[in-house]
């Protein structure tokens, strides 16, 4: 099996699941419990959160889990609204974000919120103009994500977060960093809010955080008990914080040499494809070579898939929570729409080998010339 | 051209004929604090120089802002380029991209045989500043920035404002002293002020097991760690206190639980300073603060013991020390809502204005020597390091 599909989720590597299935086994107590078991797991989660809060230099008490990165995003953009609502209702996000975002703001709408897309250049690089102009009085929130998740794209967060304070320093920075992550350096003083999830770089499915700091406030979604967190009560999931906390130590080392490695498979892929005079190659200088996007404009993406997975090789049309439809983001970069109907992402990971890229590109020139002359 | 790291002592250098015991051990203190850094550190009375790798400054300028006994923390450059034009390249390279408006050049010339005096040099050097820099003027009395120039035998040093350090003594100094540690806001920063006035501290703390849980020891724990960044370690003392404490629940009279319960406490610590040549108590104490701090309380409490009995925080209001504490770093970690041996089985009503000679009779009912004993037998010490022990390095 070839598996190029790491940006819709990866593996759980070996280490991460000795992790889950130690801790369900040896720390049954739950960490909110006063007996000894009770503190075994309290222990635990405490030092689970401060590895993770010192990876990202930022304090304990700013993380709080959730069970992925789409719950993260709902916690930030839905908590900011409820809580800053009588200073404002405007929200801008972007035309780059992860369709979780959308719907969130559709919600959002429908209950009154004005929300504001904010454009972006042919680089796929948020307008730094459009965001100055966009900025007003009453936006209490923005949200740009740190790598599209479709094209890879990767924006200056800390540029756009000086914008965004330089015209108005109540409002609030929030950046979906569930593909940044492991993959490139990331810096949470750079937002007010980052939501991630374990699932994109090694760990287990259901788990997340969200990054909140503790100048933010934000109303919690979810009520209950247990004095873990006052956003996300209830009995900490410890096998599943445990081996979050776990792998974003594994992901966050190296990330240079691993990033530099991408690079070279990313290279040999595109000098590969380019070939190809009606494949389009949606990279622009912002995207980081994790993430590569084409557009093959004479087959239809989905019969190329199946095609390739004969050979047991995956790789998807564009972000697998929108499989089937047009990718907004290479709709949004490059103004095409038939480009956008017929994207193909293929993602890398650092356990990506040379080899597995020769025999993809080898089954990929078969498969794909065969179905061109098909049609 | 080299980065140094420069340290300025403050008050110390207002010690004379001992200056040198001060030094040494200031250099001490510094060199355990980053003894997993390669670095060599010299010292004259007038400063210390500290010498690591280029990537290891900034953390070992970190370090040192906890590090009591400095005054000034500065990072200078070092260079063995003499030339007169060389030093004034170097000189515009360095401040360049500092943010001043007036600035004054101090030259200090150790090498007499340097072909300018230090005047010469200042004037020369300011000179060419400010042809190089734009909107900037010569302040004499209070530049923004101060560049400092010396010319030394075999080197030049630069270097410009510091960050200032914590002051007071260095730690040890003074000799040592057993800090009361309890838990709550108070006793902390007790240990904070103790520390900072040279005192090297070992900790005390009293435990009643089941009737306290194992939280609040980890708390005691937890605090201990971060004194242990100003005092290097701590010495953990850990007495059970269940069972004095239950005969005295049983026995006395209710008004006088805390009373009699602090004497004890005094008596066992008392004797654990003395065993590990600690020459004086320190607690949290804050007069009026609780029953147990009235005067007349601290006067029939303070009686059992001989060795003075330090009280830093005695005459600070409860929002100075929580300010206090938010600084030093334990007010989070001192707010857990964990019940420590002080908190159980307070009385409805504690006498304000207890006697001695009741608290006297009071204890006859109890045989509290023994029982002192058998607690001080049993004791269990902790070490407690600056690093939190990896306790779960196989999981995580």
């Amino acid at each position: 099996m070839i598996y190029l599909d790491y940006s819709a989720t990866t593996p759980v590597s070996y280490e991460v699941l000795d992790t889950i299935s130690k801790v369900t086994k040896e720390f049954i107590g739950n960490a909110n419990s006063i007996h000894s078991l009770g503190k075994k797991s309290a222990d635990l989660l405490e030092s689970a959160t401060k590895q993770i809060a010192d990876i990202f230099g930022v304090n304990a008490s700013e993380i709080v889990y959730t069970s992925g990165a789409t719950e993260a995003n709902n916690m930030a953009l839905i908590g900011v609204a409820m809580a800053h609502h009588k200073k404002g209702k405007h929200i801008i996000v972007s035309k780059l974000e992860h369709p979780s975002i959308y719907a969130i703001c559709d919600y959002l709408k429908s209950i009154g919120f004005i929300i504001d897309y904010v454009n972006n250049d042919q680089e796929g690089l948020i307008d730094f103009d459009d965001l100055k102009n966009k900025v007003r009085e009453d936006t209490i929130l923005v949200s740009i994500c740190a790598i599209n998740s479709e094209t890879g794209v990767r924006q200056p967060l800390k540029m756009i977060r000086q914008i965004i304070k330089k015209e108005n320093i109540a409002t609030i920075f929030h950046s979906d960093m569930t593909q940044a992550i492991g993959k490139v350096p990331v810096n949470f003083h750079d937002v007010d809010l980052a939501s991630m999830s374990a699932h994109k770089i090694f760990g287990p499915k259901g788990i997340g955080f969200l990054y909140k700091s503790s100048m933010v406030k934000i109303t919690p979604l979810i009520y209950g008990s247990g004095k873990s967190n006052e956003l996300k009560p209830g009995t900490p999931p410890l096998p599943l914080i445990a081996s979050l906390s776990k792998a974003v130590r594994l992901a966050c080392k190296d990330l240079e040499k691993r990033e530099r490695f991408i690079g070279l498979l990313n290279n040999k892929i595109v000098s590969f494809i380019e070939k190809y005079p009606n494949i389009k190659i949606n990279k622009t200088k912002y995207s980081i070579p994790h993430i590569l996007n084409i557009s093959v404009m004479n087959v239809m993406p989905e019969t190329l898939i199946h095609a390739l997975e004969k050979y047991e090789i995956y790789v998807s049309t564009n972000t697998a929570c929108a499989s089937g439809e047009a990718s907004v983001s290479v709709a949004a970069i490059y103004n095409d729409t038939k480009r956008s109907k017929h994207t193909i992402r293929i993602s890398l990971s650092y356990i990506t080998t040379t080899e597995e890229v020769n025999k993809f590109l080898s089954v990929f020139k078969e498969v794909y010339e065969n179905l061109s002359t098909v049609r | 051209m080299k980065q140094i790291i420069i340290i300025k002592y403050g008050e110390l250098s207002t010690k004379k004929d001992n200056i040198n015991y001060f030094l040494s051990i200031l250099k001490n203190n510094i060199s355990n604090n980053i003894n997993d850094i390669e670095h060599v550190i010299t010292y004259d009375f007038g400063r210390m120089f500290i010498q690591v790798r280029e990537e290891d400054i900034k953390k070992v300028t970190e370090r040192l802002k906890f590090i009591f006994g400095i005054h000034e923390i500065i990072v200078g450059f070092i260079s063995n380029d003499k030339e007169l034009a060389n030093i004034k390249e170097n000189i515009i390279k360095l401040i360049k991209d500092k943010e001043f408006k007036t600035f004054k050049v101090v030259t200090k010339r150790s090498d007499k045989s340097y072909p300018m005096d230090s005047m010469e040099i200042s004037k020369n050097i300011g000179g060419y500043i400010l042809k190089n820099i734009n909107n900037i003027s010569v302040d004499v009395h209070n530049p923004e920035l101060l560049v400092n120039i010396e010319i030394r035998k075999n080197e030049i040093l630069y270097y410009f404002n510091g960050i200032l350090g914590l002051g007071g003594y260095p730690v040890g100094t003074l000799g040592k002293g057993l800090l009361m540690l309890s838990g709550g806001i108070d006793s902390p920063v007790a240990g904070y002020l103790a520390i900072k006035r040279g005192v090297k501290l070992e900790a005390i703390y009293f435990e009643s097991p089941p009737h306290t849980s194992e939280f609040a020891k980890d708390k005691v724990i937890k605090l201990s760690r971060i004194l242990a960044k100003y005092n290097t370690t701590i010495k953990l003392h850990v007495i059970n206190f269940t069972h004095i404490q239950e005969e005295i629940l049983k026995n006395i009279p209710h008004d006088y639980l805390i009373t009699i319960m602090r004497r004890m406490m005094y008596r066992i610590s008392a004797i654990i300073a003395h065993n590990n040549k600690c020459n004086i108590l320190v607690n949290g104490e804050s007069i009026g603060q609780v029953a147990s701090q009235t005067l007349t309380s601290m006067r029939v409490i303070n009686e059992v013991v001989k060795m003075p009995v330090i009280r830093p925080v005695a005459c600070f209001d409860k929002l100075e020390i929580i300010d206090l504490a938010k600084r030093v770093g334990t007010y989070e970690i001192s707010t857990l809502p964990y019940e420590d041996c002080c908190t159980i089985f307070v009385p409805s009503h504690p006498v304000i204005n207890p006697s001695i000679i009741k608290a006297n009779e009071y204890e006859k009912l109890i045989p509290y020597k023994e029982l002192i004993h058998e607690a001080i037998r049993g004791h269990e010490v902790l070490y407690i390091g600056i690093e939190e022990e990896k306790k779960f390095d196989d999981i995580l």
